[in-house]
């Protein structure tokens, strides 16, 4: 039983662990620590010879404690790792126990038991609502968990556009219409700010004959029949509605809506990062691609198509192959010279000059566009007033070098990279936050200068701008901004559906009944590109949010656009893709989605309290005409409160709340960061204590096996 | 609901319910994709507990497992003789582990007993070596395979006694942020 320990000559190379194991298996049988693990059916196998007498007991190891003084609910018994047989007799056990229970333990056990299945109905009852939950799985099956991420991503902007669509319609766009329906009295606010004459002028609409083009126009710019309606900011009344015994105050609850839109969105991605992050247990030291990771971790075990099961083998060579490449040419870089890491740095200096010229340009292209539009379509003079094609174009104008710098840009970025010759898990991350950069920074581009269009630069004597406080260019300014928004978001969905029409499709067509022409060849077939589609994703919803408070329905076109963009990409996929052959690693990069997203919030922040605290709303349209700024409906709002209600929130609002507030964050926030600091070191210390625990019981062992001979 | 059906007393489905993560619907459903393996060997009525086991080749050869390298292990691990013949119980026990619902910590429990192709209850190099090769189909060279699984073991080992045991394997799951996505098998 003990087992015959066979000690033969000491074998030349000191590998302590193959020499012990091989002669003396019982004894680390008989551990305390391999106790832990779980015996498996009925016979007695390998090591279970020694604890013959042991079976019983071992069936009930120490967190599984099933009797009267265990009154804890113990793991439910579906986590335990027993044969079924096991748990059936446990489960036995356990009622026999909980039937010798009375008064308050046996209800507690009852009600624990109650609750337990209660939740789990919940689960599956929430399992059924799941929006899109077949296709998802389909896809996870056939492409696998990267692309699938991409299409989770999509689902989760579904539906925060949804609720918050639900949100917007609810509190702006439907007490509007019940209260035009109804007819209901409008009680007018007084004027706070005397305005000059023609700043008050604003009249959209067409006159005369408006021919059948400019309906369409009009549909796809936002402008004409489009523009007064509640589409736009420009259409909303400044006024309160009395209805029933209350009013309905009309600006405020644009304004609110507005604000607690975007706190709602921040308050949801936040939220949802959080759990990212604590799937993704970034650890200190998991690296992006760690061996263990990829060989225990890398099989899809729910792959069942035979071609995609192909590709998985076929990708996980890859992987550990390029793997051990960059090891080996990580070594063979640290041994460079120093001539050669000098003129290295010098390339990757220039290279990254190049790319910061590169935005530059593309960001001057984009400023030059947006004002050159934006004067073009404004003046009333201007020489493509009437040709509807022209027009169009130069409407889009924006929209379209956006999109071109936004295509060619980042292939330059790929062959830059290429030179740039670093390692290539930093080449994958530098290359997304190029483009990330790219596209974000294009918007705000786009938002300065429409800014600088609509204040005159900022300076508020220039000609254009004394009389009104903005430029008369732009009587109803809000509805413009409104409207560039509005026209970005359909011109992104257009040039998808183009790209699909005109790139995908005959690509796939070309490479499949043409394969022998080497060109084609070369080009391959279609890859669906998870970064770069999360980014087109991520830039669609900065621009909802954006425009949100200019145009109110814009959260519901864009929950139809995502809607639309997610069956168009699904059938792209399955018609035109290939899977990919580098596997896009779903579980860190789900928190980069989210950060990126956020990050995309808080541009987008920026012009809605700049607009909402700074700029003065137009005076002739909107629910804030005759308010020197649109935050003053608020300050209005509460002088109507009671006083305490009134001073609390002045008070909330006042510095000195503000500043103790920051500095309590600050001094949690550096407290956080010393106890992470010291419990990063306290598992370092753990894991060399481990190694020498390790070490002791193997001397133990072979002192032992020695003695015992 | 429930009650019409006569394959399983009420008793077996609550037991089978505790003992899976699976509903009582799955359960039925699953009992059919198991009869659907073998219908004249698996009878209609397990209320009397038949002593029914279906060969490892008929599992083998179920979609869901017939192109996964490591099937024949899954088999193994979970069938009451090693061999790979699986009873009901087994079949359900098995399909329930591997669902998303059960718990990092058991999945990593059979993980390791899949991967350890010797049964010493540990994983050693050659068991790390015939998983790369499984996983790989044998198209790496031998020291590519040996460089790997130097790798892992230099990654995952704790203890430093050149292999990996379920503590090891378990501590180094919990930094494998894929695992629980892709150590799942849908049915």
């Amino acid at each position: 039983m003990a087992g015959k320990v066979v000690w033969g000559p000491e074998p030349t190379k000191q590998v302590w662990g193959s020499s012990l194991g091989r002669h003396s298996p019982s004894l680390f049988l008989q551990l305390p620590s391999n106790q832990t693990l779980r015996f498996r059916g009925n016979k007695a196998e390998a090591w279970g010879a020694a604890l013959e007498g042991g079976i019983e007991s071992s069936v009930v190891p120490q967190d599984c404690v099933v009797g009267e003084e265990e009154e804890e609910d113990q793991r439910p018994l579906k986590e335990l790792p027993l044969c079924l047989e096991e748990k059936r007799r446990l489960r036995f056990l356990q009622e026999q126990a909980a039937s010798r229970l009375s008064g308050w333990r046996l209800w507690r056990v009852e009600k624990q038991r109650t609750l337990r299945h209660l939740r789990s109905q919940a689960g599956t009852v929430m399992s059924y609502v799941v929006m899109w939950k077949s296709t998802l799985r389909h896809i996870e099956g056939h492409f696998g968990t990267g692309i699938q991420s991409y299409f989770n991503f999509l689902r989760f902007l579904v539906l925060m556009n949804f609720v918050a669509s639900l949100l917007v319609v609810g509190f702006v766009i439907a007490p509007n219409a019940a209260f035009e329906a109804l007819h209901l009295n409008w009680t007018g606010r007084p004027n706070n700010v005397s305005a000059n004459a023609s700043c008050v002028h604003y009249d959209p609409s067409a006159h005369g004959l408006v021919s059948y083009f400019s309906y369409i126009m009009d549909l796809l710019s936002g402008k004409g029949f489009m523009e007064l309606t509640y589409l736009f900011y420009g259409y909303y009344q400044n006024s309160a509605v009395d209805f029933a015994s209350f009013s309905y105050n009309v600006p405020l609850a644009y304004l609110l809506t507005a604000f607690f839109y975007l706190l709602f969105c921040l308050i949801w991605i936040v939220q949802r990062s959080v759990y990212c992050l604590k799937h993704s247990l970034v650890s200190e030291d998991a690296s992006l691609g760690s061996y263990s990771n990829k060989v225990f971790a890398g099989w899809d075990f729910g792959l069942m198509q035979h071609s995609a099961v192909q590709l998985k083998h076929k990708s996980i060579r890859y992987e550990l192959r390029m793997d051990l490449e960059e090891e080996a040419l990580r070594r063979r870089l640290a041994e460079r010279t120093t001539r050669q890491r000098a003129t290295l740095y010098i390339l990757r200096g220039l290279l990254n000059l190049l790319v910061l010229s590169l935005l530059g340009g593309g960001f001057f292209c984009i400023y030059l566009a947006t004002s050159y539009s934006q004067w073009l379509l404004g003046s009333a003079d201007s020489p493509v007033k009437g040709q509807y094609i022209l027009e169009l174009l130069v409407a889009y104008l924006p929209s379209i070098v956006i999109t071109v710098a936004n295509l060619l840009i980042p292939i330059i970025f790929g062959v830059i990279v290429q030179l740039e010759k670093y390692p290539l898990s930093f080449e994958i991350k530098i290359t997304l936050l190029r483009n990330v950069f790219l596209r974000l920074a294009s918007l705000v581009v786009l938002l300065i200068s429409l800014w600088s269009q609509i204040t005159c630069s900022g300076d508020p004597k220039d000609s254009n701008c004394k009389d009104c406080g903005y430029s008369h260019l732009f009587p109803c300014w809000e509805t413009s901004v409104g409207q560039e928004m509005y026209k970005l978001l359909i011109f992104d969905l257009l040039i998808m559906l183009l790209v699909m029409l005109f790139v995908e499709f005959p690509r796939k067509i070309l490479v499949t009944y043409l394969p022998s022409c080497p060109l084609l060849k070369l080009w391959g077939q279609q890859e669906f590109m998870v970064p770069s589609n999360v980014l087109d994703l991520v830039y669609g919803q900065t621009v909802c949010w954006t425009g949100a408070l200019f145009c109110p329905l814009l959260p519901v076109l864009n929950t139809l656009k995502y809607i639309m963009i997610f069956y168009l990409k699904k059938l792209t996929l399955y018609a035109n893709c290939r899977p990919a052959e580098r596997t896009f690693r779903a579980s860190s990069s789900n928190f980069f989605f989210l950060l990126v997203l956020l990050m995309g919030l808080t541009i987008s922040c920026v012009p809605a309290l700049y607009s909402m605290f700074v700029l003065p709303p137009s005076k002739s349209c909107g629910p804030f005409r005759g308010e020197p700024t649109m935050w003053n409906t608020v300050s209005n709002a509460i002088s109507e409160l009671p006083l305490t209600a009134q001073e609390f929130l002045e008070f909330v609002g006042s510095l000195a709340f503000a500043v103790p507030l920051f500095l309590l964050l600050s001094i949690l926030m550096f407290y956080l960061m010393a106890l992470a600091g010291s419990y990063s070191s306290m598992v370092k210390g753990l894991k060399g204590q481990l190694r020498l625990e390790g070490q002791d019981k193997l001397f133990l062992v072979k002192q032992i096996s020695e003695l015992s001979q | 609901m429930g009650n019409k059906q006569t394959i399983f007393t009420l008793e077996q489905l609550d037991a089978y319910q505790d003992a899976t993560f699976f509903t009582k619907k799955e359960i039925l459903r699953l009992f059919y994709r198991y009869r659907d393996l073998a219908p004249q060997l698996v009878p209609l009525d397990y209320t009397k507990k038949p002593n029914v086991k279906l060969p490892y080749e008929l599992i083998g050869s179920m979609p869901e497992l017939k192109d996964n390298p490591f099937r024949q292990r899954i088999a193994e691990v979970f069938s009451e003789d090693g061999e790979g013949n699986m009873t009901l119980d087994d079949f359900l026990d098995m399909f329930s582990v591997m669902s998303e619902m059960a718990p990092r910590d058991l999945k990593a429990y059979y993980a390791f007993k899949i991967y350890d192709f010797n049964n010493d209850d540990y994983i050693c190099k050659s068991d790390l070596e015939k998983t790369v090769n499984k996983l790989t189909r044998k198209e790496l060279t031998p020291e590519e395979v040996c460089l790997v699984c130097n790798k892992v073991i230099d990654e995952a080992d704790m203890d430093n006694d050149g292999k990996l045991s379920l503590e090891d394997f378990q501590h180094m799951i919990v930094r494998a942020p894929d695992f629980l996505s892709t150590f799942h098998i849908r049915i």
